[in-house]
């Protein structure tokens, strides 16, 4: 193998790796997003039935 | 997050593209390695990126220790993670480099093996984080942190006190020591590069982290609640 393969390789596996990294933030971010969301609709759906329990007592 | 998504992806890819560009069309090459020694531009940024990250790491742990607080120890996590990455590369990078060079692939000298030290420390210190169950999980962390940050000098200082295989100091390193002009300059333009994408990874890993705090702890007040 010639050292500009080697060159190749080391640019190639660093964009790689940083990219993918950046990726995996972005994911992480987005389910962190998504679970929120989630949760502040459970969150809302069983305040609003605890309200009707109440009123209806 | 859209917005956040597309302007990082694109300052990432700028940020590699330019540095790309100029190690590999700009940059003078080499006389005695050749075009491999143009790996030395990622290879030095990535490294000094894993120091100053776990340099913030240990700031941020010595800051949670006295504080408690949930944003100093945000940011330690995000250090030590961006940190791992950088000095992954540099793992990586450095014997693809020393193969066609040295005609090895790795050699336990002291600068190469208190740097696999160093990516085991702070590799142990996210698996303590993701792993270690009670509420001290982070104390535990915030003092390994500031224990393993005393490899980071032992690192840099490797190739002065000992005689290694790693070739002594290109900057800062004596008489002989030095780059080219027209090194110099790439040099340092993908050390800042590397710098500021080394500080956006944190900074964005640091509010995933927060996110993904405040919203254990709405789940916890959702339970008491008895909701979700």
């Amino acid at each position: 193998m010639n050292s500009i393969a080697f060159l190749k390789a080391a640019y190639i596996i660093t964009w790689l790796v940083y990219l993918g990294y950046l990726a995996r933030i972005l994911l992480g971010m987005k389910k962190v997003a998504a679970e929120r969301a989630e949760l502040e609709r459970t969150t809302a759906r069983g305040t609003a039935s605890a309200t009707m329990k109440r009123s209806a007592s | 997050m859209k917005k956040i998504a597309t302007s990082s992806i694109l300052l990432t890819v700028a940020l590699l593209g330019i540095t790309s560009y100029l190690a590999l069309a700009i940059a003078p090459t080499e006389a005695t390695m050749g075009d491999v020694q143009r790996i030395f531009y990622y290879h030095v940024p990535s490294a000094w990126v894993a120091g100053v990250c776990f340099f913030i790491n240990f700031l941020a742990s010595v800051w949670y220790l006295i504080k408690r607080s949930p944003g100093s120890d945000a940011i330690a996590a995000a250090s030590a993670e961006v940190g791992v990455i950088f000095c992954s590369v540099v793992l990586i990078t450095g014997p693809i480099w020393a193969r066609p060079v040295w005609g090895i692939w790795w050699t336990w000298d002291a600068r190469l093996t208190t740097t696999l030290v160093l990516w085991l420390i702070y590799v142990s210190y996210l698996m303590l984080r993701r792993f270690a169950a009670g509420g001290q999980s982070q104390v535990m962390a915030a003092v390994l942190g500031i224990f393993g940050f005393v490899d980071v000098p032992i690192v840099y200082m490797s190739i002065r006190w000992f005689r290694t295989q790693h070739p002594s100091p290109v900057m800062g390193g004596g008489e002989n020591s030095g780059l080219a002009p027209a090194m110099l300059h790439v040099f340092l333009f993908n050390l800042a590069a590397f710098t500021v994408l080394g500080l956006f990874f944190v900074w964005l890993r640091y509010k995933m982290e927060l996110a993904q705090q405040q919203l254990e702890s709405a789940h916890a007040q959702a339970a008491l609640k008895g909701v979700a």
